[in-house]
């Protein structure tokens, strides 16, 4: 039973892929809703798999095709990967019943498609995978697969932005393998479950690294970021949803196998993660807040909250056994963000499909008088934002825990410090505070662009409150389920997030779920309100006192200084021209090596005869002594001869004396006296003979 | 004795078929020709197919001097490579009747095209260096005729590029045989070798250059640098078909004389741990970084993916001079993919260039809207020689690397791991972009003009086949795996 789920969840969506792309090339509508029927089976097939693990029907075990690639692909099932393989089918579900509307007026929506369905398959088959090879395989699959999505209208940004994503999708793949031959040659398996065993003792700090990179890259964690706030806005809405919300997750998925199944409790390691984290959040966030696109924001938004996930990771390695409040915290808030930008960006969608635009100034001001749109943008953004009551707040609260508790027990003296010293943890912990700071700031700025401010033009203003019909109720209705979530969870987080963190701990390697966190609790609260006020301040002075410009019309204006952009300043120069250069002018050095020995030879030592055929006129004999008297002549003209030079040419005289002297010999040769001379020559011959003979 | 005569005409009767192409003035009728050639490839297959069905078989047909015998032997890693040059030459073949339409001396094409396939199928069959030497060389010699077919003036000098380049290769295998014909046993392939380390002792130094000198000979066949220059030259002006087979079969008939020189004539305890090992593996890491960045920067396509064969020959020289077990398998193992990607992109590069005259890499934007099998073939073989899951070339990869971390051989364990990693970076950077601007050329592409102008079933199905091959290999590897292990565990 437990197999053929988990079959369909990998290949039933490559089937319907293709069937989507036989259906399309004759109905259009049947083709769409089609897909999003797909879609929704497969939430259905992923439920059911989810309350068969609740249940607890099934458990364990590996489902397996031996052979296929060589070692075969193994999947498994446990809480994690059921409450995710979940999460992705709704998260996919929602996207293609809301792609419906958005797609209408695209153009090549048959490979779009196509293209959408087998990433789901690819997907749900690296949640579900067994051991690494198989999440390789299906990750590679999923990668290029999902590059058509960000390429897919075809605009010359579009196809720039695409590029960018599938350079960092290969060389993070590529790094990535290297990383899983490592280990491979070291611990002699890649089933995720026996890596902890296999590699106890050995050094796999390089393996790992090479595999951080590869998930890491697809995770967007600083520098590796780079695609996102390119890819995003140029993508079409519903595809951003799903590459921010569940694609990362797949890189963040990478990274817990490395930190949960390798490198357990290492506190090496989570210094690392917590390091890179702490950047990422901070860098993302400050991004998000200078950035004046709908998308780019909540693109930048999504790199700073994979931070704050990093950082939940890099602390239960540092935390070590009692790491109860990091694993659930960052597992929760995986699944958080990965809902709310379901919800942000299709409502960046509805935006776009009816304006075409997304930038602030431009956009400012429609969703005026759209009540549903501002109640589903606020669900969205109190929630993570970390506002209490909302289910943002619950993570974060765990998160933020995590790093406290940590303080405490360095500055108590019970754990020895790793590369963060108390004063260290303390710097992190501001970090956090004011990256959620950060969050309510950007939040609130496209909040009061979009909801609250009036657009600069009038006429266009009047043009969109007029607007009524700017959603079909099918999108609407997806947004709300998306939407009325977040409030849900955050109220009654016993019943929902706590059994959601209960499912989710095994994998991380948390056995007992720990003394029961009451997030409600006034210590709790004070963090999320510094939170919060801090953010308010930033909006007041950064926002609204410098990111715009006053004057009769306020305009939003990017201050973000355009030589810190890491692709355009650093990784496009060195890796596109530099490196190239300087690597052709050796490699084409060596190309030439041969030919051009042989190119020398020919021109010494093997050179070309530069002899005529025939000669025009006398013979060679004539011809060599002519050309040297001839050479002779010259230099005597130069020097001596300078005023009366001598002009014969000796080739042609020499050649000419030859000719005479050939025609006097044939004239004698035939002649009669020339016989009787030889005959007399012949006669004295014989006399001479006989004498000789005689006198012996 | 049945068998053996099996062999004998396996080999016998394309080259006579072949000749009697060229010679018979009837086949000046085009229709005449193709059903001549089709038939003459398929019966070849067909006896091929029995060769390579039957039981361990020998042929003794006659000797040249004291040891020199002509002696046919197809063992297991002969009847892998056999196989291969049957599928891809049938197919690439009758690829040819449609391309071969535009060009003028079809029958001097398809005659030689059919002695060939009878020469290298002898020189896979081959049971001692002699007979192997032979066949090398005739095959130069019939290949010539296929590079310069259109007899421009680029074409001839490709030609005799080619062979001046063979010939020098060829004489420093020649004098390798002289010197195994006093130091070795036998002649015939031995599993394990046929040194005679009593006779040899003493003399090791001169025979290790007399290996290596071995190894640079069949390596120019090979594309191994330094004498890797008539690839890029003779690749562009040949006929497409017959650039696919020179790329897939013929480089492979090198890095075969390697295999056979190393593994079955020397023995790979003789090198291992020597300075020829060493210079090999330097060699062909050069060759590896080398033939990718060429590629890279090269703009003309069929230029561009002779560098890449440059490249990807010595991933597979690279993994037989690990002189490993799994890095064998994966050497191998490329081999056999390598032939069946490479025969599809220059097919595929062929079909653009027959329908469009485009030649250039970057002229071939909107392709993929005009010709869409032809550029997913491209993209499925691409995808395959990058290495991406599930396609064939990340299983060979994947043994080579598993095999060099294994080896023991001090900087090479990772560095050629390493080197591999970066060429398939460049390998993706020089064959993605006509993919991805063949299918997205960008809004502003003007695609009123477009129209459909994919080949004829002729140039499709063989693409399909050998794209279908590329990645099919690489999803259901393990048959083929298991055999080459056999191979390898004999020898290792």
């Amino acid at each position: 039973m437990v197999s053929y789920l988990v079959y369909g969840l990998v290949f039933w969506p490559m089937a319907g892929a293709f069937l989507s792309c036989v259906l399309g090339r004759r109905h259009k509508k049947y083709r769409d809703y089609f897909v999003g029927g797909a879609a929704v089976l497969e939430f259905g097939l992923a439920s059911a798999l989810l309350y068969q693990r609740i249940t607890g029907g099934m458990i364990g075990g590996i489902i397996g095709q031996p052979g296929i690639c060589g070692m075969g692909l193994s999947f498994t099932v446990d809480g994690f990967r059921a409450v995710y393989v979940c999460i992705a089918a709704f998260m996919w579900m929602g996207a293609s019943l809301f792609s419906i509307e958005y797609f209408a007026h695209y153009r090549n929506r048959n490979r779009y498609y196509l293209f959408w369905l087998v990433t789901l398959g690819a997907t749900e088959a690296v949640f579900l995978s067994a051991d690494l090879l198989t999440t390789f395989v299906f990750f590679e699959i999923m990668s290029f697969a999902s590059y058509v999505w960000v390429a897919q209208d075809e605009r010359q940004e579009s196809l720039r932005a695409a590029a960018t994503y599938l350079a960092v999708a290969v060389i993070g793949g590529l790094v990535m393998l290297m990383g899983l031959f490592l280990l491979y040659h070291q611990a002699g398996t890649l089933e995720i479950d026996k890596l902890r065993e296999a590699c106890r003792g050995k050094d796999v700090y390089a393996s790992a690294f090479c595999m951080l990179f590869g998930f890491g890259a697809k995770a967007g964690i600083f520098p590796l970021h780079i695609w996102l706030p390119k890819a995003h806005p140029v993508a079409p809405a519903p595809a951003s949803a799903l590459l921010s919300g569940i694609l990362t997750k797949t890189g963040i998925f990478g990274v817990l196998v490395i930190s949960c199944k390798i490198l357990l409790h290492d506190a090496l390691w989570g210094s690392l993660i917590l390091a890179l984290g702490v950047l990422t959040m901070v860098i993302g966030a400050v991004l998000a807040l200078f950035s004046i696109d709908f998308k780019r924001t909540l693109a930048c938004s999504s790199v700073s909250q994979i931070g704050f996930i990093l950082v939940g990771i890099g602390m239960q390695g540092l935390l070590g056994e009692e790491n109860a409040t990091a694993v659930r915290g960052s597992f929760l808030h995986m699944v958080n963000h990965s809902l709310f930008k379901l919800v942000l960006f299709m409502i960046a969608g509805v935006i776009y499909m009816n304006l075409h635009r997304l930038d602030l100034n431009e956009i400012r001001g429609f969703g005026r008088k759209k009540p549903l749109l501002a109640f589903l943008y606020l669900m969205g953004a109190l929630g993570i934002g970390g506002v209490p009551l909302w289910s943002g707040y619950i993570s974060k609260t765990l998160l933020h825990e995590s790093v406290v508790e940590y303080s405490r027990k360095l500055s108590e003296g019970i754990i020895t410090p790793v590369f963060f010293s108390a004063g260290g943890m303390k710097v992190v912990e501001w970090a956090f505070l004011i990256s959620g700071g950060l969050t309510v700031a950007y939040m609130t700025k496209l909040f009061a662009a979009v909801f609250v401010e009036k657009n600069n033009d009038a006429a266009l203003q009047e043009k969109y409150d007029a607007q009524k019909n700017y959603m079909s109720p099918l999108s609407a209705g997806v947004l709300l389920l998306g939407g009325l979530l977040f409030p849900v969870m955050g109220m009654l987080p016993g019943i929902t997030m706590n059994r959601l963190a209960d499912l989710g701990q095994g994998f991380m390697g948390l056995a007992k779920a720990g003394e029961r966190v009451s997030y409600f609790s006034p210590g709790n609260l004070k963090g999320g309100l510094i939170s919060i006020a801090i953010g308010v301040v930033l909006y007041l002075l950064a926002v609204r006192g410098w990111m715009m410009k006053r004057g009769g019309n306020s305009v939003y204006i990017d201050r973000w200084p355009k030589v810190l952009d890491l692709e355009e300043y650093l990784y496009r120069p060195v890796l596109l021209v530099m490196l190239p250069k300087v690597c052709c002018g050796v490699c084409g050095a060596l190309d030439m090596l041969v030919d051009a020995v042989v190119v020398l030879l020919r021109k010494t030592v093997y050179r070309d005869h530069t002899k005529m055929s025939e000669l025009k006129e006398g013979n060679w004999f004539t011809y060599i002594l002519g050309s040297a008297m001839n050479n002779i002549c010259g230099i005597m003209n130069c020097i001596f001869w300078k005023k009366h030079p001598n002009k014969i040419n000796y080739k042609h005289k020499l050649a000419l004396d030859y000719w005479g002297l050939r025609e006097t010999i044939y004239m004698i040769t035939r002649s009669l006296s020339y016989g009787l001379i030889l005959f007399s020559i012949g006669l004295c011959a014989t006399l001479i003979y006989l004498l000789v003979g005689a006198v012996k | 004795m049945n068998v053996s005569i099996i062999i004998l005409a396996t080999i016998f009767f394309p080259i006579f078929f072949g000749a009697a192409i060229l010679s018979v003035p009837e086949f000046r009728s085009r229709n005449h020709l193709l059903v001549a050639e089709g038939a003459g490839l398929v019966i070849t297959a067909v006896l091929a197919g029995c060769t390579l069905g039957s039981a361990e078989t020998e042929l003794f047909l006659f000797r040249l001097g004291d040891k020199l015998d002509i002696y046919f032997h197809p063992d297991s890693l002969g009847r892998i490579f056999a196989a291969v040059v049957t599928i891809v030459w049938v197919f690439a073949g009758f690829y040819s009747f449609e391309y071969m339409k535009h060009e003028r001396e079809e029958k001097r094409y398809f005659g030689f095209y059919l002695m060939a396939f009878g020469v290298v199928l002898a020189l896979s069959f081959a049971g001692n260096i002699v007979t192997y030497y032979l066949f090398y060389e005739l095959m130069t010699l019939f290949s010539v005729p296929l590079v310069l077919h259109s007899r421009t003036k680029e074409a001839v000098m490709g030609g005799l590029k080619y062979l001046f380049y063979s010939l020098c290769g060829a004489y420093m295998v020649l004098l390798g045989i002289y010197f195994l014909n006093k130091y070795a046993d036998t002649l015939n392939f031995t599993a394990g070798g046929a040194l005679n380390r009593e006779l040899a002792a003493g003399n090791e130094k001169t025979l290790l250059i007399i290996v290596f000198f071995m190894i640079l000979g069949f390596g120019v066949k090979a594309g191994m640098f330094p004498m890797h220059a008539w690839l890029p030259t003779a690749h562009p002006v040949a006929p497409a078909p017959a650039s696919a087979i020179l790329s897939g079969l013929i480089v492979k008939a090198g890095v075969l004389g390697i295999v056979r020189t190393v593994y079955f004539l020397f023995g790979e305890s003789f090198i291992r741990g020597t300075w020829v090992q060493t210079a090999w593996l330097t060699l062909t890491l050069i060759t590896i970084f080398m033939g990718s960045m060429l590629a890279y920067r090269e703009k003309v396509m069929k230029k561009r993916l002779a560098y890449s064969t440059v490249s990807q020959v010595s991933y597979i020289l690279f993994g037989l001079a690990l002189l490993e077990p799994s890095a064998m398998t994966g050497a191998l193992l490329h081999m056999v993919f390598h032939a069946f990607i490479k025969v599809t992109l220059f097919l595929s590069a062929g079909a653009i260039i027959y329908r469009t005259g485009r030649t250039n890499v970057d002229d071939m934007a909107g392709s993929g809207k005009e010709m869409p099998v032809t550029i997913w073939c491209y993209t499925f073989a691409s995808l395959a020689l990058i290495g991406i899951p599930p396609a064939s070339g990340f299983i060979s990869k994947w043994h080579l690397a598993v095999g060099a971390l294994q080896s023991g051989t001090g900087i090479f364990t990772w560095l050629g791991p390493a080197v591999l990693l970066i060429s398939a970076l460049l390998t993706a950077g020089y064959l993605l972009p006509v993919t991805v601007k063949g299918f997205l050329p960008g809004d502003d592409f003007d695609c009123g003009n477009l129209q459909k102008k994919e080949p004829n079933l002729w140039m499709v199905v063989p693409l399909i086949i050998f794209a279908a091959m590329s990645i099919l290999l690489g999803v259901f590897p393990n048959p083929l795996t298991e055999y080459i292990q056999t191979i390898v565990s004999a020898v290792l």
